[in-house]
């Protein structure tokens, strides 16, 4: 019985392994393949290790890659995810903040159609709104900017970051409310007194919920920006595609772990808000 | 019963001014999101191609859609796609969240290493696969170098195969998530019921089998819910991949609808196939809403 | 004890100030579509009175005092307090401070800064702030706590600043939220006596929710008993205790419960009363003055008696005893509970443990025949 089980455990943790090496061997993929040249890419295979270490392709592809027409590299995408990113989820945060306290702790007669509303926008297949979105940009003379990129995830993004501040303060005893109410706190009061003090958890998993998306998002990058505006994942994936007689893979790799650090780190920093995020993202489903 | 709840308001401020601030963002979403489904709705009517032309033309871009193999290619695809990466991810997922669950040394390290192909953008993913089978020198030449010569894995460049390293890719990014989700509803069952069961004689496969997974009933409906929500969505990781490609034997309506909207020239076509990805969604999330609501209110 | 006055002028109307700090309910009704929480409540108490709101769980005592606070609106009827309609006023403009079940304090301030955030609101002055804060943890004796966070305190001591922070206010209304309900039981008896103390020391009126009928009799002066949204019965402890206008506030306050036997009332040589029948006996028991009665002889009555109106008949002579055969004893040590049966219902008598007989074994109790009441089986109405 005791030695079955001791079989049972190694089993379990032989498996467990297993599952290890599988989730890590693109990465270790990705690394190795980014330090080495394109000879030697050639001439060895996945899973051999760089026999001499260079940084070749992390220079080539941060500054002079080719990416379609202009040779640039990823850069200047990279920083224009940067001057995206953190408007944007600043600002569908802090609405998302005032939203959720309100659709708990103020409702009024209709603010559950308005919650209503919002939750189904949650599932709304991007692409229905890619067309008139893309011509209203055009008439607001925003179309292709950084603004216009921004003002699209803060739309997109506020329906997400509201049902988490909400689905948090519902948690928030009214009779707190009640309490600062009768201490002669009004609106605002208890918004930044009493409530925003209770919130940091809530905070921090939104803030890297929406920098995570905002971050990784290809779609809009792809459909509302152009030329010196996009993103870093249209930036890479340009790259990726650009023919040019040579595949450098390498290249492509240092690339690809350029565009996945800033989430890495957030999610290696912050990982417990990040998980609590995507359970938070679950239940919206 | 709802309104048990609403608190007595006095005042102007108090009344007016939650819906003031709650205003913009209702603007917001009533404009940009339901006013532009409608919108679309309505240039899926038209007959606008390279530009709007606002020419009503009944149901005539739909009947062009359900005429073109393309479209077809990417309903079964998507088809194919949603099935595959639903299935393989949850049995991958709740696996290893049951094995995760023994008590494990060094359990937080091991679901970091699961978890984090979540945090990386389809398109570093779609990347990263390409690379690794690429059937020149991914996968392929590791296996001949490993001395398994006969060995050939063209699928990305197979028109018949293409759509499963999709599947793949997408396995190995969204897998762990499935753990996380899992692990998470099964540190919430009260221990005290599988005490119980073990003191009736039952074995572990037995319990787990007749009372943790049937209680684990909510976990599982919101984890297909998102994962298909996922599958509906996707479009950067068949981009980045496949391209939708070799030709458009990998596209899926996401990328049908791009193709068309932004680069054919089909606006008209674009617009009624989103037509098509919203009334799909809205076929299973409306139910589901609605009964989440209503639950919700109490 | 004298308080140091906030700096908010009361009303300076001469008229108003007569009744200042009285608190009147007229015909409150809450709705919510069909369902209806509140139907038509009147209260009305004088200055620096303890008002008690009890009842069982879904009877509207607490909508009743969210309502008197103005956290909730009345569907239709009238609040006054101190005088004045504020039916139309914030909570915040009502002069009244709450202390609330779950305490409410705020986590992420410590108690100081929870006693003086209503202060702070109210823009008194940061010295006074500080001498309130002082004289306030000082009558609670809670100076050692004013520096931490309230997840770092007990129970008990979360309940103390919660009442510091609504006595910092000094209001003309304190309202209680069920204060208590969260405390175990050693230490709800001593924030009883507390309160209890407080009231006769500030002599401020006070609404006192509670589910609780013995928090209810200690504490009140006057007790309105609810259920179903409706004011069952109005009155003094003392009045609700031995004239319960019906079944339900008969049985609700005192405890073990008042008795209920099923009895006809007969006539028997010019005298009113009733038959009981026990295991070991059968006796008709003459009412006092129970002429009154004369219209309904024959008819069924339900008859109630308090278990400590049933004791041992301590002479043979005693008209209203009866003989009967203890089923089960219950001590609890001052007195001893003995279960019996009479008309066929179990009946409780208290009883002092030395005269208490074991089970099996009969004893002669005396009714007291001058406390109990009769009530209309069918109205469940006491019959006067």
């Amino acid at each position: 019985m005791a030695n079955n089980n001791k079989w049972a455990r190694i089993l379990v943790y032989a498996v467990l392994i297993y599952a290890v090496i599988y989730y890590l061997l693109p990465l270790y993929v990705m690394i190795t393949t980014s330090v080495k040249t394109t000879e030697e890419i050639r001439t060895g295979n996945l899973l051999s290790l760089p026999m001499h270490i260079t940084l070749d392709a992390w220079r080539k592809a941060w500054g002079t890659a080719c990416t379609g027409v202009q040779c640039t590299g990823l850069s200047l995408y990279f920083w224009n995810s940067v001057r995206m990113v953190f408007p944007a989820v600043i600002i569908s945060t802090t609405m998302g903040a005032i939203n959720g306290y309100i659709l708990s702790k103020w409702k009024f007669y209709g603010s559950e159609i308005v919650f209503a509303m919002l939750m189904y926008g949650l599932y709304i297949p991007f692409q229905v709104l890619l067309l008139p979105m893309a011509q209203t940009e055009g008439y607001l003379g925003i179309a292709g900017t950084t603004p216009g990129l921004i003002f699209v995830h803060v739309v997109c993004g506020i329906a997400s970051t509201t049902l988490f501040f909400r689905n948090y303060y519902v948690g928030i005893p009214d009779e707190l409310i009640n309490a600062a109410r009768l201490d002669g706190a009004g609106f605002w009061r208890i918004f930044f007194r009493v409530v925003l003090p209770m919130s940091l958890p809530i905070v921090m998993v939104t803030f890297i919920w929406q920098f995570t998306q905002i971050w990784n998002d290809f779609l809009f990058g792809l459909v509302f920006s152009s030329g010196d505006s996009q993103p870093i994942t249209v930036g890479l994936n340009n790259m990726a595609n650009t023919s040019t007689s040579v595949k450098e893979y390498n290249v492509d790799m240092a690339g690809a772990i350029i565009a996945a650090l800033p989430t890495i780190f957030v999610y290696v920093v912050a990982g417990k808000y990040f998980v609590r995020g995507l359970a938070a993202g679950a239940v919206k489903g | 019963m709802i309104q048990s709840t609403r608190p007595a308001q006095y005042g102007f401020a108090e009344r007016w001014l939650p819906r003031l601030v709650l205003a913009p963002s209702f603007l917001l979403s009533l404009v940009f999101i339901y006013g532009f489904v409608v919108w679309n709705g309505y240039l899926s009517f038209t007959a606008s191609s390279l530009l709007p032309r606002y020419e009503w033309v009944g149901f005539h871009q739909y009947a062009r859609l359900f005429a073109n193999d393309r479209w077809w290619v990417a309903v079964f695809n998507l088809f194919k796609f949603g099935v595959l990466f639903i299935g393989i991810s949850m049995l991958v997922g709740i696996f290893l969240a049951i094995l995760l669950d023994q008590k494990i040394r060094f359990e937080g390290f091991i679901r970091t290493v699961y978890l984090y192909p979540m945090a990386l953008s389809f398109i570093v993913t779609g990347t990263a696969w390409k690379w690794m089978l690429n059937p020149g020198l991914g996968l392929e030449k590791l296996m001949h170098d490993w001395g398994w010569t006969s060995f050939t894995f063209d699928w990305l460049v197979n028109p018949d195969m293409s759509i499963y390293t999709v599947v793949i890719a997408a396995i190995w990014q969204s897998s762990g998530f499935v753990m996380a989700l899992f692990l998470a509803g099964l540190r919430g069952i009260d221990d005290s019921i599988i005490k119980a069961a073990q003191i009736d004689g039952a074995t572990l496969p037995r319990i787990y089998w007749k009372i943790i997974l049937p209680a684990m009933r909510p976990v599982f409906f919101s984890t297909l819910m998102i994962l298909a929500h996922i599958a509906i969505k996707s479009f950067d990781l068949v981009v980045a991949l496949t391209g939708g490609g070799p030709g458009f034997s990998s596209d899926v309506p996401a990328t049908y609808m791009y193709a068309m909207a932004f680069t054919r020239g089909e606006m008209g076509l674009g617009s009624a196939s989103a037509m098509m990805m919203l009334l799909s969604v809205s076929a299973v999330i409306v139910p589901y809403l609605y009964s989440e609501l209503r639950r919700g209110s109490r | 004890m004298a308080m140091p006055a906030l700096p908010a002028a009361r009303y300076p109307n001469s008229e108003l100030e007569k009744k200042m700090g009285a608190l009147a309910i007229k015909n409150v009704t809450k709705s919510f579509g069909d369902t209806h929480i509140l139907k038509g409540i009147d209260i009305e108490i004088d200055d620096g009175q303890f008002l008690i709101l009890v009842g069982p769980s879904g009877c509207g005592k607490s909508t009743l005092m969210n309502i008197i606070a103005g956290l909730e609106g009345p569907t239709t009827g009238e609040v006054h307090i101190g005088g004045r309609v504020v039916n139309n006023i914030s909570p915040k403009d009502r002069d009244i401070a709450m202390v609330f079940q779950s305490y409410a304090l705020y986590p992420t301030m410590n108690v100081r800064q929870n006693i003086a955030f209503g202060l702070e609101t109210r823009k008194v002055p940061k010295k006074e702030q500080d001498e309130v804060i002082q004289r306030v943890a000082k009558m609670l004796q809670m100076d050692h706590l004013l520096d931490r966070k309230p997840g770092q305190l007990s129970g008990g001591q979360r309940q103390r600043v919660a009442m510091g922070r609504a006595l910092a206010r000094d209001p003309i209304l304190f309202l209680f939220d069920e204060p208590l309900s969260n405390l175990d039981a050693k230490l709800r008896v001593e924030m009883r006596t507390e309160i209890k103390q407080l009231h006769q020391r500030l002599k401020t009126t006070m609404v006192y929710v509670t589910h609780d009928q013995i928090e209810a009799m200690t504490l009140g002066d006057r007790i309105a008993v609810m259920k179903d949204g409706i004011i069952q019965q109005f009155g003094s402890p003392q009045e609700i205790y031995e004239r319960p206008s019906n079944l339900f506030v008969a049985s609700f306050i005192g405890s073990p419960s008042m008795n209920f036997i099923d009895c006809h009332l007969a006539e028997q040589n010019g005298q009113i009363g009733v038959s009981l029948q026990t295991d070991s006996d059968a006796r008709f028991l003459p009412l006092p003055n129970g002429q009154r009665l004369a219209g309904r002889v024959g008819q069924e009555v339900i008859l109630g008696v308090r278990p400590e109106q049933l004791d041992v008949a301590h002479s043979d002579d005693n008209v209203a005893a009866i003989s009967i055969k203890v089923n089960l004893t219950e001590p609890t040590g001052p007195d001893t509970m003995i279960f019996t049966k009479i008309n066929g219902k179990e009946v409780v008598a208290r009883v002092h443990p030395r005269d208490a007989k074991g089970p099996g074994e009969t004893m002669r109790l005396a009714l007291d025949m001058s406390k109990v009441v009769l009530f209309d089986p069918k109205t469940e109405l006491r019959l006067e």
